[in-house]
């Protein structure tokens, strides 16, 4: 198996930093995290025509989410007061992105996930919300839910973002990784709230529970990925005590819910032929399907975790393209 | 174990068996072909790696793990002790960690792909012990800091209602349209603008928000239209008063303390195993910066240095001479820690009109430059001679210096054109006064605003010599520095950590310290 040798640096650099992260008492080096991740500032100057900005949602957590949007042609350069312009087209796909990071790494201005969510802007003719969602273990099981529900309510409520064709905010939930589950059960809770979620994108989303199944055994430390660093994110993430059969980790698990007649956005679910997690992923899409609930399954064979970060293999272009399709197809 | 190759187009990994079939040819925009290139898309990661190095990078990486996983003790050392440079220059730090192992690593067998032969080639061992570098550190070298305070970017107008958000807007629609006016030269509609706009303050909240900086720049422009381009009374203030209003800008908000408190570690560092040290601070003021250092050095293992502090600073009117003012109290904290300490202050206007013999440098002491937001007020071009910028850092390159410290605004405040430099500000100073807002309530804010607006004043109405307010962005002070004959001192993750701590004590939310290329800035929610 082969992945992109800059692809194998970038991963492999994630891999070991991390590392040194993680300490063996579950408390995690926060200050180094914040040294090595590689930052970029929002940059109000359009760049292939995407600009972006950040937003302060709520003071009493400082949630800032980075917001990215496409120029448009009678406005190239927008100006400070143009930031929250309102949005012109008869349909404008809103995503609310989460980005990966196991719950502790990451933030919404990380070089990897501004890059990510630029593509996604200009793939999907979308405003992109990059939520910066409170990292574990210092914040524990809810608050990244909580975080990404914040958020929600606050883009549902922008009139800058509400459709032409509708005045509504057409709203899509996305995230690699800690941030597909958030997307989850941002969108479970969003069910009983009247705020509608027209799909969620999972990309290798991050689920798990207690028992060790055979994807797990076997590709365990084979790439990039071991065992022991999924229990520990688990482990600062969930509250002290309870274990991976918690429903934030095991959605369709033994405590988890059933979503039978439940009105729950329809789901593109991206699976990594060589992610650990697989079985996990695909016992979630099971549970979904299951419930009579709509979702597609993209298989990656060959695909690494990590893969949707660098545009240089062909599961990045088939995951892109379905992407794209999965949120036009409301127009 | 995971093979690596380097093909560039993707080609190399087998068709993926998803349920949907499309496929598209990768771009074309990956800038991997020639040897010199830095890899783009890593690039774009945030990372710098040239292709040509990406394989040796790769087997690094893996040797490194290797090491990692062999000597867990090492690996918790690695992970609370080492400090660490520079992330993004990722082959340094690599090799950097490597190095920190005790024991070289024992490879088991490696499988590499060969590229001619598409085989598996498997060595016992590295071909070549590589010895790791030490970075040496010679008599030159600079070190940066910069205060990011947000600018082309982000921008926090979000004011508290939906009229306010309204009239916010319109504010700042017609502050745009009245500078653009100026910048034309078209003075009556310019004068027009400015009396809507203050009509429209009166429906502002001007106590926060977009309404408050707002005002700031009516005023400025005010100026610029009514009274020229000369400066007048902005920078008439007296030294006193500037001593005060920068004496509360202190206190009100983090930014001098973060710089003050950085810097003074990495002069600290630098004097380490000298005996006879002396720095030079370019802006004295009340030399709040320097009882720290003199602390530290007091309780520095092995004893104090013998240090000596030049104070440059503006000369003081009425037979006051307040440089020796602060000189005298310095000393005595000196004193009562037990440092020798001498002190000599150094009275110039402006900066351009020190010369190095004034600060008496003796050969055989180690000397550390200190500039906080000074530099910037040298970039004023005057036709007639070289700019006093390429002056000064000649000479203090001439001095020797064991080290500088450099801190200055990260924002692009010197561009040519009125408007450009109009905009970059309003957004600049918008968030910088957002950020006061966040800190504790104290008598000092006030104060501190007008220390910031006096700032905005300069940056607006003045122009040519008047014009000293001209702040240019890390990538030109980054440039300007080597050319003069600096080579970077990387900030590493100890003097990061200690930023980011100082930091929670002393401020409110929403401040962050954040690594770029070796420099610290410290920014306020970006």
């Amino acid at each position: 198996m082969v992945v992109p040798l800059n692809t194998w640096v970038l991963i492999s650099n994630f891999k070991l930093a991390y590392n040194l992260l993680r300490r063996p008492d579950g408390t995690f080096n926060r200050h180094l995290a914040e040294f090595l991740d590689r930052k970029v500032p929002a940059n109000a100057n359009p760049v292939d025509g995407v600009f972006s900005f950040d937003v302060l949602i709520d003071r009493g957590t400082s949630l800032l989410s980075r917001i990215y949007r496409p120029t448009t042609a009678e406005e190239p350069q927008p100006n400070i007061a143009e930031l929250e312009k309102p949005v012109t087209a008869e349909v404008v796909p809103v995503i609310i992105f989460f980005h990966g990071g196991s719950f502790a790494h990451s933030s919404a201005n990380s070089a990897i996930y501004d890059t990510l969510c630029r593509r996604l802007v200009r793939l999907c003719k979308a405003v992109v919300v990059s939520v910066n969602y409170r990292h574990a273990p210092e914040n524990r099981y809810p608050c990244a839910y909580d975080d990404g529900w914040t958020a929600l309510k606050w883009v549902n409520s922008r009139p800058w973002l509400q459709s032409q064709k509708d005045s509504k905010v057409h709203i899509y939930l996305a995230g690699d990784s800690s941030g597909g589950n958030i997307a989850h059960h941002v969108a479970l809770r969003a069910i009983e709230s009247g705020i509608d979620v027209l799909g969620n994108i999972l990309l290798n989303p991050m689920f798990g529970g207690q028992e060790r199944t055979e994807s797990e055994k076997r590709l365990d430390g084979k790439y990039f990925v071991t065992l022991r660093d999924r229990d520990w994110y688990w482990r600062a993430y969930l509250p002290e005590g309870e274990d991976r059969d918690h429903p934030a980790c095991n959605p369709f698990g033994p405590n988890g819910r059933s979503l039978e007649g439940i009105k729950f956005p329809k789901s593109l679910v991206v699976v990594a032929g060589l992610d650990l997690i697989q079985d996990w992923q695909l016992a979630y899409v099971e549970g979904l399907k299951k419930a009579g609930q709509e979702v597609k399954l993209l298989y990656m064979e060959q695909a690494t975790i990590g893969f949707y970060l660098l545009p240089n293999n062909n599961h990045f272009h088939t995951v892109m393209d379905e992407i794209s399709k999965f949120v036009s197809s409301d127009c | 174990m995971v093979l690596y190759d380097s093909a560039t187009l993707g080609g190399s990994c087998s068709g993926s068996s998803s349920s949907s079939s499309s496929s598209k040819p990768p771009p074309l925009q990956q800038r991997q072909q020639t040897q010199q290139d830095i890899d783009g898309l890593l690039a774009g990661a945030g990372y710098r790696v040239r292709s040509s190095e990406l394989r040796k990078v790769a087997q690094r990486l893996e040797r490194l793990e290797t090491a990692m996983v062999n000597s867990p003790a090492d690996l918790s050392q690695l992970a609370s002790d080492t400090i660490h440079y520079n992330p993004s220059d990722l082959a340094s730090w690599v090799d950097s960690l490597l190095s920190e192992f005790t024991q070289p690593p024992t490879c088991p067998s490696e499988f590499i792909m060969d590229p001619e032969t598409n085989q598996t080639v498997v060595s016992d061992a590295w071909t070549t012990a590589e010895p790791h570098m030490p970075q040496v550190h010679q008599n030159i070298s600079y070190e940066q800091q910069s205060l990011n305070n947000q600018l082309t970017v982000d921008n926090q107008l979000t004011v508290v209602t939906a009229m306010e958000e309204d009239s916010g807007i319109r504010l700042v629609h017609m502050l745009m349209t009245c500078a653009e006016c100026v910048q034309r030269g078209d003075f009556s509609l310019a004068t027009s603008c400015l009396e809507d706009m203050q009509g429209l303050l009166t429906r502002v909240n001007t106590v926060c928000g977009i309404g408050k900086v707002a005002g700031h720049f009516i005023d400025a422009l005010s100026r610029r239209i009514f009274q020229g381009i000369g400066g007048g009374s902005i920078n008439g203030g007296s030294a006193y008063e500037n001593e005060i209003l920068y004496h509360h800008f202190y206190e009100a908000c983090p930014y001098l303390k973060f710089a003050h408190f950085t810097a003074n570690q990495a002069i600290l560092e630098a004097f380490d195993g000298h005996d006879c040290v002396h720095v030079v601070d370019f802006n004295l003021m009340h030399g709040l910066q320097w009882p720290a250092l003199i602390q530290a050095l007091a309780l520095r293992p092995g004893g104090p240095p013998l240090l000596r502090l030049t104070g440059i600073g503006p000369p003081s009117p009425d037979g006051r001479d307040s440089l020796r003012e602060i000189g005298l109290r310095l000393a005595e904290l000196a004193r009562s820690v037990n440092v020798r300490f001498a002190f000599r202050g150094v009275a110039a206007s402006r900066l351009e009109d020190v010369k190095p013999w004034m600060l008496q440098v003796n050969p055989k002491e180690s000397v550390a430059v200190n500039s906080i937001m000074q530099l910037h007020r040298l970039l004023g071009s005057d036709l007639n001679r070289n700019s006093p910028i390429e002056t000064v850092l000649s000479w203090i390159r001439s001095l020797n210096p064991k080290i500088m410290t450099v801190v200055e605004q990260e924002a692009n405040h010197n561009q040519p054109g009125f408007l450009d430099r109009f905009t970059e500000a309003l957004h600049y100073y918008s968030t910088m006064f957002d950020s006061l807002e966040a800190c504790t309530v104290q008598p000092n804010k006030g104060l501190a605003e007008i220390y910031i607006q006096r700032e905005i004043a300069n940056v607006v109405s003045c122009e040519g010599s008047a014009r000293v307010e001209r702040h240019e962005p890390l990538s030109k002070w980054r440039t300007r520095l080597s050319g003069a004959g600096f080579r970077p001192l990387h900030l590493g993750s100890n003097a990061y950590k200690q930023a980011s701590m100082l930091l929670t004590l002393f401020s409110a939310e929403g401040y962050s310290v954040e690594e770029n290329d070796g420099c610290l800035t410290l920014g306020w929610h970006s």
